[in-house]
C-alpha cells in the first residue's frame, strides 16, 4: 500500500543519508594504501570498514579473492537494497527502475553460466542481487537444469518477453550480446518512459538518463573505433539521447579521429565532456577513455546533486559512487591475485 | 424633528468611552504580540522540519554528529526568541 508522505521531510531524510553515505565511501588515498597492500591486507583492511559484517559472515566458507569478491558483492546488493526501503516516495520508483539494470545483468550472468556448463555455486558468485529478482529468485533460477528452464522460469517477469525473443538466436550463435544490447536498449526505453511520465521529479531523473545514454553512447562509439569495427552499429545504440541513432552511425564512419572528436562535441552542450573529449584527440587506449568518460559522468551528477540536493540525484550518485567503489577494490584484489604492478592496476581505477 | 433625533442618536451610539478605547488598544497589542510569537513559532516550525529530518538522518548514518546536528536543529528557534521580545516590546 502507497504510503501517504506529508511534507518534504522523508524525502531530506533519505537525500541527507546517500550524503553521508557517500562522505563514508573510500577516498582516493586509501585507494594508494590499498594498492601497496597483499590480498590478505586487502581483506583485513576492507574487514575494517563497511564491509565487516561481509567479510566477517563469509570468512568462514571462503578465503582470498574469492572471499573479497563474494564479500564485495553482498554489500553491494545489501546497500541497495536497504537503500530502496528507506526512500520514498517517487524517489522510490525511480531507484528501483533504475536498479533493475542489475536483473539484466544476473539474468544474462545465469544464462551464459549455464551455457557453459558451470556449476549454480559457482555462477551465484559472481550474482549481485540489487535488483528486483531478489535472492530467492536467483536461487531457483541456478537450480534450473538449463538455459531453456531458466528463461520459462522468467515467465511473467519484465525481462521475458525480449529474453524469449532473442534466446534462440543466442543459442544458435553462442553469444549473449545481442540480448544483452536489447534488454539495455529496452531498459533505458522503459527509464525514459517513466520519467516523462509526468511523476514528480521525472524531468530531474530524465537529465541523468539523457546523461547516462550519452555516457554509454559515446563509450560505445570509442570501443567500435578500437575494434575498427565499421558495419551498422544502429541497432546496438541507445536511443533517447543527445544524439540520434542515425547521427552516431554517422559518427562511426568517421575514420579521422580529430574529425570524429569536432563532430562529437559539435552538439554536446556539456563543458567538461568537450574538455574531455578534445583531450582525447591524442590517442588514449580504450580503458583511459572509458574511465574519462565516468570521471565525467560521476563528476556531472555530482554537480546535479548539489543543484537539487532533495531529489533523485543525491540517491544516483550514491548508488554510482558505490559501484565505483566495489569495482576499485575488486580491480586492486585482481590485480594482486595476477601480481599486476600498482601502476598497472591503478590505470583500471576510478578514483 | 423626529428624523434629527435619530441622527444624534446614532452618533451617540458610535461615540466610545475612554475605557473602551484603552480596552481596544490593549486587545490590538496583545492581538500584535500573540502574532509576533506565533507567527516566528510557525516559521520555526517549518525551518525545523528541514532540519531535523536531515539531522536525524545524519544521526541514522553517524552517531558522532549528535551533538553538531542538535546545535543546528535548535538555531530556528532564535527566531521564536525574536519574536518574543518583539512580543514583550509591544505588551510593556
Amino acid at each position: 500500500m502507497a504510503m501517504k508522505l506529508w511534507g518534504p521531510g522523508p524525502y531530506i531524510y533519505v537525500c541527507t543519508r546517500m550524503r553521508v553515505r557517500k562522505s563514508k565511501l573510500l577516498p582516493r588515498e586509501e585507494y594508494v594504501r590499498l594498492l601497496q597492500m597483499s590480498l590478505p591486507e586487502i581483506a583485513r583492511f576492507i574487514g575494517e570498514t563497511e564491509y565487516k559484517r561481509e567479510i566477517d559472515e563469509l570468512s568462514a566458507s571462503f578465503g582470498g579473492i574469492d572471499l573479497i569478491e563474494t564479500a564485495l558483492s553482498w554489500n553491494l546488493a545489501k546497500e541497495y537494497q536497504a537503500i530502496l526501503t528507506i526512500t520514498p516516495g517517487t524517489l522510490r520508483d525511480f531507484t528501483e527502475a533504475y536498479l533493475r539494470r542489475w536483473d539484466i545483468q544476473n539474468v544474462l550472468t545465469v544464462l551464459r553460466g549455464k551455457s557453459q556448463g558451470m556449476g549454480p555455486g559457482k555462477i551465484k558468485e559472481l550474482l549481485i542481487p540489487a535488483g528486483e529478482l531478489d535472492r530467492a529468485t536467483l536461487d531457483r533460477l541456478l537450480n534450473e537444469d538449463g538455459p531453456e528452464r531458466v528463461v520459462e522460469a522468467l515467465k511473467g517477469r519484465a525481462l521475458y518477453p525480449i529474453v524469449a525473443a532473442e534466446f534462440s538466436d543466442a543459442q544458435q550463435t553462442g553469444s549473449y550480446s545481442r540480448m544483452a544490447n536489447e534488454l539495455y536498449k529496452q531498459f533505458y526505453a522503459d527509464l525514459l518512459i517513466m520519467a516523462r511520465s509526468g511523476l514528480k521529479g521525472g524531468s530531474l531523473f530524465l537529465a541523468f538518463i539523457v546523461l547516462d545514454i550519452d555516457i554509454t553512447n559515446i563509450r560505445n562509439l570509442f570501443r567500435f573505433r578500437a575494434d575498427e569495427f565499421a558495419e551498422d552499429t544502429r541497432s546496438m545504440m541507445i536511443q533517447g539521447g543527445t544524439f540520434g541513432v542515425e547521427e552516431l552511425q554517422h559518427l562511426n564512419t568517421l575514420v579521422d579521429r580529430t574529425e570524429f572528436i569536432r563532430a562529437l562535441t559539435a552538439k554536446i552542450t556539456n563543458k567538461t565532456l568537450i574538455r574531455v573529449l578534445d583531450s582525447l584527440r591524442e590517442a588514449a587506449s580504450i580503458r583511459e577513455v572509458e574511465i574519462d568518460l565516468i570521471r565525467v559522468q560521476l563528476g556531472e551528477m555530482e554537480k546535479m546533486s548539489k543543484l537539487h540536493p532533495i531529489s533523485i540525484h543525491p540517491i544516483l550518485v550514491y548508488l554510482e559512487k558505490k559501484k565505483y567503489e566495489i569495482f576499485n577494490i575488486r580491480a586492486i584484489a585482481r590485480g594482486k591475485e595476477s601480481h599486476l604492478a600498482p601502476d598497472r592496476i591503478r590505470r583500471y581505477l576510478v578514483m | 424633528m423626529s428624523a434629527d433625533l435619530n441622527v444624534t442618536a446614532a452618533v451617540a451610539t458610535t461615540v466610545m468611552s475612554v475605557a473602551e478605547i484603552e480596552a481596544s488598544q490593549l486587545g490590538m497589542k496583545a492581538i500584535g504580540a500573540a502574532l509576533a510569537v506565533g507567527s516566528t513559532g510557525i516559521a520555526a516550525a517549518i525551518a525545523e522540519t528541514a532540519i531535523g529530518t536531515a539531522a536525524v538522518g545524519a544521526v541514522a548514518e553517524n552517531r558522532d554528529v549528535f551533538g553538531l546536528v542538535l546545535l543546528l536543529t535548535v538555531i530556528p528557534e532564535t527566531i521564536v526568541i525574536f519574536g518574543l521580545v518583539i512580543g514583550l516590546l509591544i505588551l510593556f
